[in-house]
């Protein structure tokens, strides 16, 4: 469990996270999502200690991070794949992290074997690629076993087979019923990870919603008909929000499929065709973003 | 507290930086003593062939300003800090556990060199009555000798955690302890020369090395409040900054 309660952090010229709040469950992946510079990274340092806010708390497992003696059984994270110094090998690394929390030789065996580093553990990392750097801060993040788990962008630089991994890490992680908080500035990252999503934008929350409300959300209709004008007149009277798509068909919102056929039915309109179209989430997550966006500007 | 103290055992330890700046310490202090000591065929007191045989840690003592620094901002001036803060939230312990492991390292060094600068004094110096090793002088100016070094250490972990850039605090430290105090001494006149004492000047045995001279009970003092302040600062400046 973690909770954000009115965190807010001010830099010398710059808002970087303005009165944000949301608690992560247990149990399930959620997505921290936002465009670059939308706070994210912000928030997370300051839920781990690393950033004090200007104003608001943040607690892990009920208490703030910097009362915890040993974070590490308790809470991982990956903050940044270059938290590292570029002289140690790798094992040393994980090493002296794993020592500093009185955490067993063999943890450190066992998340280089997790992670895939085997064959590079006793090389410097000054060598190490983007992605062979993120399995690593992947690796110091599982290396307490912790319940909680923050990791900022962990599949950047990752090849495909190294995404899909990660994924499936994460799924398994929250299936064992611990609390898991992945950020990333794509949506497409998300779509099959994710089980809730927390949204910022401009360092204020934007959406704090399971990841099937935010496709219901921006779920629609379409609809064709050859009496448009009648079949249109209806929907609004059943309080639907109807438009008119390019090709002729119309689009509405506010009501499924089900209830738009009975509606036609009801009019006595015939109908040529009626789907119900799913947004894809990149759509909803940049109509989410962009709408703030172009309200900051007007408000400028 | 033991797992930290482990932990920044294994940090120091794993870094190739730390074993070429002990090695180029050992090397600069053994060969300066055993060439003074070698070219030096007698001395009236065995204080002063000790004296002669310590000149090694004049310019030895700059590694370990190098030492110092590098243990605490190769760990917290750079991106590694985000992974030793969020393993180590309590910054001031970590410094502090930090600060002593690499403190306790450079005593260990220095000890050992004292004591073999101490024998090449006793070797190859002529002394009458010769140079007895549990002499109150000659254990007084080892003793000394161990804690500049590690004071010197100190002060040098605590520039590094003021300003967290190694080259800053390279450059800070040896101004403070190598250039200032002979340079303000060069320079003359009362200023510059109470100035010269009150600078955190390197020293060798019971003197400090080419600065303004001052008795070493005073000398050590200077050193030791440069040594807290700086390391007090630095523990504050950590506490209080983002990473």
């Amino acid at each position: 469990m973690i909770e954000v309660d009115g965190l807010t952090k001010h830099y010398r010229t710059r808002v970087a996270v303005d009165d944000v709040g949301f608690t992560v469950h247990p149990g399930r992946v959620t997505g921290f999502l936002g465009p670059n510079g939308s706070g994210k990274t912000t928030t997370m340092r300051c839920v781990l200690g690393l950033t004090r806010p200007t104003s608001g708390t943040t607690t892990v497992l009920g208490v703030p991070y910097r009362d915890l003696d040993v974070p590490m059984r308790r809470v991982g994270a990956l903050v940044d794949p270059r938290a590292r110094h570029p002289g140690r090998t790798a094992h040393a690394h994980l090493t002296a992290l794993a020592q500093s929390n009185r955490l067993g030789a063999y943890r450190v065996d066992d998340v280089v074997d997790l992670v895939g580093l085997g064959a590079v553990a006793h090389e410097r990392v000054r060598g190490f690629s983007l992605g062979m750097a993120q399995r690593l801060g992947i690796a110091a993040a599982l290396l307490g076993d912790p319940e909680v788990l923050l990791l900022d962008e962990p599949v950047n630089g990752l090849d495909p087979e190294g995404i899909r991994w990660v994924r499936e890490l994460l799924r398994d992680l929250a299936a064992e019923g611990r609390t898991v908080l992945v950020s990333s500035h794509l949506m497409s990252e998300m779509e099959d990870t994710a089980d809730h999503l927390v949204v910022l934008g401009r360092g204020r929350l934007l959406a704090d919603l399971p990841m099937a409300d935010l496709l219901g959300r921006h779920a629609s209709v379409r609809v064709r008909s050859p009496q448009l004008t009648r079949l249109g007149t209806a929907l609004r009277r059943a309080g639907a929000a109807v438009s008119p798509e390019a090709d002729g068909a119309l689009r509405v919102e506010g009501l499924d499929p089900a209830a738009v056929g009975d509606v036609a039915f009801a009019a006595g309109v015939p109908v040529h065709e009626l789907s119900p179209v799913v947004a894809s989430l990149e759509a909803a997550y940049l109509e989410l973003t962009g709408d703030d966006v172009e309200y900051r500007a007007g408000m400028a | 507290m033991s797992g930290v103290l482990r932990s920044e055992w294994t940090k120091l330890r794993m870094l190739r930086s730390t074993w070429w700046c002990s090695a180029v310490y050992v090397l600069v202090v053994g060969a300066f003593g055993w060439l003074a000591a070698a070219t030096t065929p007698s001395a009236p007191t065995a204080d002063s062939a000790v004296g002669v045989a310590l000149i090694g840690f004049a310019f030895g003592q700059v590694v370990l300003v190098v030492l110092g620094v590098l243990a605490v901002t190769g760990d917290l001036g750079g991106p590694m800090a985000l992974a030793s803060l969020a393993a180590v939230p309590r910054r001031t312990r970590l410094l502090a556990v930090k600060t002593a492991v690499v403190t306790v390292w450079a005593a260990l060094l220095t000890a050992l060199l004292a004591a073999a600068c101490v024998l090449a004094a006793r070797t190859l110096v002529a002394v009458p009555g010769g140079v007895p090793v549990t002499d109150p002088v000659v254990l007084r100016a080892a003793g000394l000798q161990v804690a500049g070094a590690a004071l010197v250490t100190v002060l040098a972990a605590g520039l590094g955690a003021v300003l967290r850039s190694t080259a800053g605090a390279v450059g800070l430290g040896l101004a403070l302890v190598f250039v200032g105090p002979p340079a303000l001494a060069l320079a003359g006149g009362e200023l510059a020369s109470r100035l010269s004492q009150a600078l955190p000047a390197l020293r060798v045995g019971e003197d400090a090395f080419l600065a303004v001279p001052t008795s070493w009970p005073v000398g050590l003092a200077v050193t030791v409040a440069w040594a807290v302040v700086a390391w007090a600062l630095g523990a504050g400046l950590l506490e209080r900054h983002d990473v």
